[in-house]
């Protein structure tokens, strides 16, 4: 007999056919969604539904969030502040042993702060850090796997795309989100410094010390940080205080970014047209991905998958961790050949429910979902922080950058455990702040 | 859909925007229940809870296309396709009751062709009232309606002149917002009903509760799609049309059980609650109906009459203040019968 | 697909607000700098009117209704944003196959997926349009400054049916590389 549950079954099946040959992410989840209604409720009712979805989406003032974050983020890029972060790093640490790959770090940790995504994050450091690694003699697989994970940063700490979509899609805040995202995302730096300090004391050729820059050199490196890093305590600061909703923060920032480029002397009509443009671009490409997405989870909730899974969870009786566990691994797995949109769009419908019958917070919920996908963004054989670091560097190959992702990868399933088994770590600032 | 369904037994969706514990669901649930009892178990809701298969904003079109068979609309916060209920909803000024909320919207309905009109394609299976709300202040208290000039207050939109005429500083923004609006002190108080207290949690934020009544009225709020209904054999048809009364009790019921809660919850966080002067409380319902006259008006611009409605509601609450209930025009048809 | 297997083309498998690849200054046909121009106009104008609603608030001065303002610029950044992002082909799909077949295979699968985007475009349209058919005369207006919402609605139908073209031309047109 053919079940609402089992034609759920069959779309999840069906869409990850249809990805893996190439239909785009969004088409193939509306395309499932679209299909699925039509069959489980009438043709008439899942074309009037699309067309509520499109036009609630596409004017909703909340997801203008998105354009508005990334178009301060390409206004950044074009005011040239995106080697500053590593540069002032580098002249602190240096000197120490892994001292340009921690200083990768904080570069990445500083840039995630103005980027939504971990793409541009590790494109933009790698381009700066990658080559002064080299003159220094890092070892190339240990270069490249820290930049690798530090830019993972990039889609945790705020503004992060990933929480933007996760908000919408669940219904949740997206400042409570974004708040909630500042202390996982600054242990996770935590995690990576301590992980390139023991490498480092385990073998000291994988990063040597490079010459200490003196005071008068550290000074100048400090002050042209100045400008972007008031930036961004006055953005996200100031979303968190309140002066402004997380809308407003974006367009303020983006007026921000403006002024830094004006100050910088780089403010152009090409620079701010191009900026236009890349924002565009991106932002028609989400659009669409959360138009399907929407009308995917309205086809899951329609064929009662996630109520089915979540009695099954509850029938364990196993208690709340286990649960996780398995979520966790499902998102890994899934993780090694889906690309972290597509593996959080799919699975928000099914698993937010069962988090909710858990009696756990949707927003620690958010936080675990973009974590998790941010370690698929490193691990083999879709990690695509991995293919954009291989695209620059050009001629370390990629089973190389692999090898040197491994301790990072344990870092990082460190760092998630604990995020399990601490929500507190997501939820006391959101807590504090409301 | 596990075990095959024993012959003659229909099942019909149910959808709504709002998650199952809050009161109106509550209130859903108990239809429900009464729905299978009175069929035998025959007739089931399968529900769709929290907007997972409608939206708030459209879900009157989407219930019209079959999306649910049967759902929750709010045709007073619909944007387009339903001024004149919209408008309504505000003519109900000095209306001392949710009940008399209900009996005054049913003889509206019977009497002008315009609002069924808007809920056309539905057949309305119940009409919901609402709590009347207060003004709650952060550190302000309000005891008279003088203590609101220069307060930022956050009101629903169909009250924003009239706390303007009174000197306040209205602000609009989503109810979502309002608790660390309050908690930050980016307003001074909002415009909301008592159990916002607890179910909102703005007992943590506020510290008075002024029972300035501003009045409110009642709208269709549960409906389902015409051709689902004619789908329907006739027993069923007249179970569901005597649900009605089931339903609209439910909401009442858990409407008071939930303002009760949050008074009890505002009273246990050291809310004080303010009682407001007979004549400032006049005073206030006359500018509200003063407002109210002016939105009946400005209903032309849509194609509607609303002067006539306006006049009529307030002289069935007249007639009701005066203990005469005089029910409905003398051309009243029975409301819950129209097409 | 010109790409080397090993090396799954980055820059269109961006997934997230991403950096995409540098703009191209060639000239671009007329579509995409009439899109361009309505995008950025619109964003650059949700930009300022928030900003100003946020500064007006600070010194004291309610600007009424700027949400709506920024919500009527958001229909029409995301609208040429999606037609932007088609024409210069930015939509984003998984790679992990597609890099590993042969040149002929992966454009016959990539011509498949056109057409597929295009129907899925036309059911959105339709869906649209059924619903703004419904709602013409509704008088759908925003809350405190009555903007008419039936000529966003119609504006969306329109650049869905664009795109939709667009996605055509291109299944017609793709060749293997
Ligand atoms: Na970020
Ligand atoms: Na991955």
């Amino acid at each position: 007999m053919i079940t609402p549950e089992l034609i759920g079954f069959a779309g999840i099946l069906l869409l990850l056919i249809l990805l893996a040959v190439g239909i785009p992410i969004g088409i193939g989840l509306a395309l499932v969604g679209g299909v699925g209604l039509t069959l489980l409720l009438s043709p008439e009712a899942a074309l009037i539904k699309a067309g509520v979805i499109t036009f609630d989406t596409i004017s909703r003032y909340e997801l203008g969030v998105l354009p508005l974050f990334v178009l301060m983020a390409h206004l950044c890029f074009a005011a040239g502040a995106s080697r500053d972060f590593f540069d002032a790093a580098a002249r602190f640490v240096g000197h120490r042993r892994g001292g340009l790959a921690m200083a990768s770090i904080g570069g990445c940790a500083g840039f995630g702060a103005i980027s939504g995504s971990s793409l541009a994050t590790v494109a933009t450091i790698t381009s700066v850090a990658l080559p002064e690694m080299r003159k220094a003699n890092y070892a190339p697989s240990f270069a490249t796997g820290a930049l690798a994970a530090g830019g993972t940063l990039g889609s945790l700490i705020p503004p992060s795309g990933a929480l933007i979509v996760f908000g919408i899609i669940a219904e949740q805040s997206i400042g409570k989100l974004f708040a909630a995202a500042v202390i996982p995302g600054l242990t996770q730096a935590l995690f990576y410094l301590v992980a390139i300090a023991i490498l480092c004391r385990l073998n000291p050729l994988l990063g040597p010390p490079t010459t200490r820059a003196p005071w008068r050199e550290r000074w100048p490196a400090l002050r042209s940080i100045a400008d972007v890093g008031l930036l961004i305590i006055f953005v996200i600061g100031g979303l968190f205080v309140g002066w402004f909703t997380p809308t407003e923060a974006a367009s303020v920032g983006s007026v921000a970014a403006l002024l830094l480029c004006w100050r910088r002397g780089r403010l152009n009509w090409r620079a701010v047209s191009d900026a236009l443009q890349t924002t565009l671009r991106t932002t028609g490409m989400i659009y669409i991905v959360i138009i399907g997405a929407l009308l995917f989870a309205t086809f899951i909730s329609v064929t009662g998958i996630a109520a089915l899974l979540s009695n099954l969870v509850a029938g364990l009786d196993s208690g709340p961790t286990v649960a996780i566990i398995a979520m966790a691994l499902v998102l890994l797995l899934l993780g090694s050949f889906l690309d972290g949109l597509a593996l959080m769009l799919l699975t928000t419908p099914i698993f937010l429910p069962i988090t909710l019958d858990l009696g756990l917070s949707p927003i620690w919920f958010g936080i675990f979902l973009v974590r998790t996908m941010e370690i698929g963004f490193v691990h083999p054989p879709l990690g695509l922080n991995v293919y954009v670091i291989q695209g620059i560097a050009g001629d370390i190959p990629l089973g190389t950058i692999f090898r040197g992702i491994v301790p990072f990868l344990l870092a990082d399933f460190l760092h998630l455990a604990l995020l399990i088994a601490v929500p507190a770590l997501s939820l006391w600032l959101p807590g504090v702040i409301a | 859909g596990a075990a095959p369904l024993p012959p003659g037994t229909q099942v019909l969706t149910y959808a709504s925007p709002y998650p199952p514990g809050h009161p109106f669901s509550r209130a859903d649930q108990r239809w429900m229940q009464h729905i299978e009892q009175a069929s035998g178990g025959r007739l089931r809701i399968k529900p769709y809870w929290a907007g997972a298969l409608l939206s708030s904003d459209q879900s009157m079109e989407e219930i019209r296309h079959g999306v649910a068979d049967i759902g929750l609309i709010t045709p007073i916060y619909t944007r387009g396709g339903a001024h004149t209920q919209r408008a309504q909803a505000g003519f109900y000024g000095g209306v001392r009751s949710m009940g008399e909320q209900i009996g005054v919207y049913r003889c509206l309905a019977a009497r002008f062709p315009a609002l069924n009109n808007e809920v056309r394609g539905l057949r309305v299976l119940a009409v919901q009232p609402g709590n009347f709300p207060g003004i709650l202040t952060r550190t302000r208290p309000v005891r008279t309606l003088a203590d609101l000039k220069g307060l930022r207050l956050r009101a629903p939109a169909e009250n924003l002149e009239v706390l303007r005429a009174l000197g306040a500083d209205p602000v609009d923004m989503p109810m979502a917002d309002v608790y660390s609006a309050l908690a930050k002190g980016v307003i001074d108080g909002v415009v909301a009903p008592a159990d916002t207290l607890k179910s909102l949690h703005f007992a943590e934020v506020a510290q008075h509760f002024t029972a300035l009544r501003v009045s409110r009225g009642s709208y269709p709020a549960r409906a389902m799609s015409e051709r689902s209904w004619n789908a329907l054999t006739p027993e069923f048809q007249r179970l569901l049309h005597q649900s009605q009364d089931v339903w609209e009790t439910a909401l009442i019921d858990e409407m008071n059980a939930a303002e009760t809660a949050g008074i009890a919850f505002g009273k246990a966080h050291g809310v004080a609650f303010l009682p407001i002067g007979p004549a400032d409380q006049q005073r206030f319902d006359a500018l509200y109906n003063g407002n109210a006259a002016r939105i009946a008006a400005a209903l032309t611009r849509f194609g509607s009459d609303g002067t006539p409605i306006f006049t009529e509601a307030q002289r069935l609450i007249a007639a009701r203040a005066a203990e005469h209930p005089s029910a409905c025009a003398s051309n009243a048809t029975d409301p819950a019968t129209h097409a | 697909m010109t790409l080397p297997p090993a090396s799954p083309a980055p820059a269109e498998t961006r997934i997230d607000a991403d950096v995409g690849p540098s703009p191209d200054h060639r000239a671009a046909p007329p579509l995409a700098r009439l899109m361009l121009a309505i995008g950025s106009v619109a964003l650059l104008l949700a930009m300022s009117t928030d900003a100003l609603a946020v500064a007006g608030r600070h010194a004291g001065i309610r600007l009424f209704g700027s949400i709506e303002i920024v919500q009527a610029c958001i229909v029409l950044v995301a609208t040429s944003a999606i037609v932007l992002t088609t024409i210069v082909e930015g939509h984003a799909r998984v790679h992990i196959l597609l890099d590993r077949l042969k040149p002929a295979t992966a454009t016959r699968l990539l011509r498949g997926a056109d057409w597929v985007s295009a129907l899925v475009f036309l059911w959105l349209a339709t869906g649209s349009t059924w619903l703004l058919a419904d709602l013409w005369n509704a008088f759908e207006l925003t809350e405190i400054l009555h903007l008419p919402l039936r000529w966003l609605r119609l504006a969306w139908i329109v650049g869905s049916l664009v795109t939709a073209a667009l996605f055509v031309r291109r299944a017609l047109s793709r060749t293997a590389a």
